[in-house]
């Protein structure tokens, strides 16, 4: 298990490396000179050529593109991210100071979206066909296809404007937690309990199952104790790839929430054209995913020892 | 027994229907006293103001927290700007120019910093011009390391690395602001301004306090948490739920819910523009425009009063001066704009040889006359529905547009660089009391102008219009430079229709019911918020 585990976290080196290398490929291929955004936005105004030139030459990117990625990754394998085009703050501070706000949102989402979605799921596989089961299918369908953004201000203009319950935006105590992170376990809410009911219904379909139901085992017993172990490793890896998708920052969801997590930041290199960030960016969002599969992967032979031993049925 | 009862019950009934009026008339007389304190203002109350988006710069020469874009009145400048771009003094008492290239400054006496240090000579070298030599090229005013002598406690020369004869009235802007010795702008900003520093987390808030010891008349409110939302629904819901109590850029498509709501909206002067720079060197695909008879039929061929009134809710103006009215007093008229006249449009291209095609657009030795629009200064988002309204209008005198949006200023610029467009639709701002900076920065060919770049390239009249502009570089009396300024407009809107001016801009803000004394002001990074009280 640990080569294993030295193995994926090797592989990490040349994922990144990837990912950043296309990244700064397609940022420099994107319309607009930063030089031009941070000029303009110091004069507050369109800039001038002059002021244009001493930019880019301030910033480096007066370089050539491959001298100044081959700079940066040599930095970067330092830690040291460089500093940002937009606030002149050093990327990897703001990265750190940002990745705990975002976990903020991130975890309980994840969490509320689970609850909703396992419950939810095993219910519909039980009762299949039968109205409780389209009741859950059509509102994970809505839950799925409904834009979060749609739904933030929805209930917004609910809980906030009308019943003055809970506040707007912005950070403060839990109950500002409530609305952005109701929004943003709502997607992934609607994917896991999909997965759960089809991966329920594959394994209460299944022979151990029929075997385990013809011993007179209780059915509370089939479903949690046979169906549901078995049929949780798929389950895992959806929570895995969608708490990745958190973790990368709901960039929507921190914007209208004011929620200043590593989403909100990326938006806003990104309207800057703020090349070190976006960098930084990618690098953290590459290495989170990375990590996260990895997680995943381990947890398969906790779920499942015939994966740890190697075993089949 | 039971009659006994009954009148236990009857008491008892008695009882709780006083103890309730006696309650009532309790809440009542409350009510009034609380209705009688909301007549007057009351100076211990914090009000929370929602802006935009947080750019604050923390590091390096620029530094701007709590200065620019968001003014949060902590440091201030020599001079300042009212909403009618007078430049009045503020820290500076007066100001000279002692020929060629010095300005003498007065510093206000009394005045102390946040921090209990004096403001005087030596404190606004150090707290602003030195700030501004570390600067690339010295930043706009042009201040090199040996600009600067004190001359006595309240007095200093600056002289600038160039001639450059509009230093009050560009040094109004924050950023020019007076720092305290030793003060970091990119942490803690100290300076003499009527609010102190308080707390700044950043994309969050920034929340200054009253300062009791300011030279000028106190602040009527203690506490100030600006906080920042740049999504502008949510800016507005948040208006709406009593979160905050004012709010900066209040959309156009906001402003009718919220004042039957019961807000205030208040709007400024006009110090903003929307116009249609038209391409009158373009290269070939994008040539049509070089031909003036073009250009002004295209002036002519929009109606701005139904743009005001229909499209932007009559939450803009007809002006088409482009450079702030006000500032251009008593020379505004000088500029008459392009009255809207679709028949003499329709006849100027016919003489142009631009005759109406089979499918109503207009053609000419095979060509048809098409032109794209390019939308996206700052955002294309805050130009919608603009360009199809224009669309609309230029398809009725046979003109095809064909509009390109672009997402921000940035790739809107690459455009422009690219030379790839006929018209490019922006919103500008003066947020300064020069009148001549924008025609001299973007249009302005003539000496002293330096390296040409996309603006000049493809806007620029040149000819008379640089012959007119020119004196404004070195015009030392800010009234001759209206004049110029101008004269020079208006060759370069009325006669050249380098660019079609479709209507004057102001400044939207919201606020509670209860918030008094809020003056808006065109250029949002000079509202003050000292003069702001609440009742209420």
């Amino acid at each position: 298990m640990l080569s294993f585990v030295l193995r994926r976290l090797l592989l990490v080196i040349p994922t990144v490396v990837l990912i950043s290398g296309l990244t700064f490929v397609l940022s420099n291929l994107t319309p607009g000179d930063p030089a031009f955004a941070v000029a303009s936005r110091m004069a507050g105004r369109p800039a001038s050529r002059a002021e244009v030139v001493a930019t880019r030459h301030q910033l480096g990117l007066d370089q050539a593109p491959l001298s100044r990625y081959l700079h940066w990754a040599a930095r970067a394998a330092r830690g040291d991210l460089g500093r940002s085009y937009s606030t002149q703050a050093p990327v990897r501070q703001e990265l750190f100071r940002r990745i705990p706000l975002t976990l903020e949102l991130a975890l309980p989402a994840m969490l509320l979206a689970m609850l909703i979605a396992i419950p939810a799921g095993v219910l519909a596989s039980m009762r299949r066909n039968r109205p409780s089961d389209q009741l859950m299918r059509m509102l994970s369908m809505a839950g799925a296809c409904m834009p979060s953004f749609w739904l933030a201000l929805l209930l917004i203009i609910l809980f906030s404007v009308r019943l003055h319950v809970l506040p707007v935006a912005g950070r403060g105590g839990y109950l500002h937690l409530v609305l952005p992170v109701v929004t943003l376990a709502l997607a992934p809410a609607a994917v896991l309990s999909r997965f759960t009911r089809s991966s329920m219904l594959e394994a209460l379909g299944s022979g151990y199952v029929t075997t385990a139901r013809a011993k007179g085992v209780k059915e509370s017993s089939v479903v949690a104790k046979h169906a549901l172990r078995n049929a949780v490793v798929p389950v895992v890896t959806a929570v895995g790839v969608n708490f990745g998708f958190l973790l990368a920052g709901a960039t929507v969801i921190e914007t209208i929430f004011v929620w200043p997590g590593v989403g909100s930041l990326l938006v806003g290199a990104i309207q800057q054209r703020d090349y070190p960030t976006i960098e930084g960016f990618v690098l953290y969002a590459g290495v989170s995913f990375a990590l996260l599969n990895l997680v995943v992967d381990v947890s398969y032979a906790f779920f499942d020892p015939r994966i740890a031993t190697g075993s089949s049925v | 027994m039971k009659t006994a009862a009954i009148l236990r019950r009857v008491r008892t009934t008695n009882l709780a229907l006083v103890l309730a009026v006696a309650m009532l008339a309790v809440a009542c007389s409350r009510a009034s006293t609380t209705a009688a304190k909301t007549a007057s203002s009351n100076p211990n109350v914090a009000l929370t103001v929602g802006f935009t988006e947080d750019q604050y710069v923390l590091s390096g020469a620029q530094a701007s927290l709590g200065e620019y874009p968001l003014n949060a009145n902590i440091v201030e400048t020599l001079a300042t700007i009212t909403p009618d771009y007078k430049v009045v003094p503020a820290l500076a008492e007066s100001w000279t120019l002692i020929a060629p290239n010095t300005w003498r400054f007065k510093i206000r006496q009394g005045v102390k910093f946040h921090d209990g240090q004096a403001l005087n000579a030596m404190a606004v070298k150090v707290g602003l011009f030195d700030r501004l030599a570390a600067m690339k090229g010295g930043s706009s005013l042009k201040a090199g390391p040996n600009s600067v002598s004190v001359v006595d406690e309240s007095t200093l020369d600056f002289t600038p690395t160039v001639t450059n004869l509009r230093v009050p009235e560009q040094m109004v802007h924050p950023e020019y602001g007076v720092a305290a010795p030793g003060s970091d702008l990119g942490k803690k900003p100290v300076g003499t301004g009527p609010f102190r520093f308080v707390e700044y987390v950043p994309k969050e808030r920034i929340v200054v306090e009253r300062n009791p010891d300011y030279w000028g008349a106190k602040a009527k409110v203690a506490k100030i948490t600006f906080r920042f939302y740049p999504d502008a629904s949510t800016r507005r819901l948040a208006l709406q739920s009593g979160e905050i109590d004012a709010a900066f850029e209040v959309p156009r498509d906001d402003v009718a819910g919220l004042k039957s709501n019961g807000f205030q909206i208040l709007t400024s002067g006009v110090g903003a523009y929307d116009a249609l720079l038209l391409n009158q060197h373009g290269k070939p695909g994008f040539d049509i425009l070089t031909d003036v008879a073009v250009r002004q039929a295209v002036a002519m061929g929009i109606d701005r009063a139904k743009l005001v009134s229909g499209v932007l809710d009559g939450l803009a103006t007809t002006d088409q001066t482009m450079v702030a009215p006000a500032s251009l007093a008593p020379y505004t008229s000088t500029i008459t704009g392009v009255t809207h006249d679709p028949v003499k449009a329709k006849s100027m291209l016919d003489a142009a040889g631009w005759v109406p095609g089979s499918d109503g657009v207009r053609v000419k030795n095979g060509k048809k006359l098409h032109l794209v629009l390019v939308s996206g200064f700052p955002a294309a988002e805050i130009l919608r529905p603009i360009p199809t309204f224009v669309q609309s209008q230029l398809k009725d005198i046979g003109i095809d547009v064909a509009i390109t949006e672009r997402p921000d200023s940035d790739s809107y610029s690459a455009v422009m660089d690219a030379g790839e467009g006929d018209m490019f639709l922006e919103q500008g701002n003066q947020n300064d009391a020069n009148p001549g900076f924008l025609p001299i920065l973007l249009y302005y060919t003539g000496p002293g102008s330096g390296t040409p770049f996309s603006y000049q390239k493809l806007f620029g009249p040149g000819g008379k219009f640089d012959q007119l502009l020119a004196p404004a570089l070195s015009e030392p009396d800010p009234v001759r430079v209206r004049q110029i300024v101008a004269n020079s407009m208006n060759e370069f809107i009325d006669v050249d229709a380098s660019a079609v001016v479709l209507a004057g801009v102001y400044r939207i803000y919201g606020l509670r019911k209860g918030i008094q004394g809020f003056v808006p002001h065109p250029a949002f990074l000079h509202v003050r918020w000292d003069t702001v009280s609440v009742s209420g």
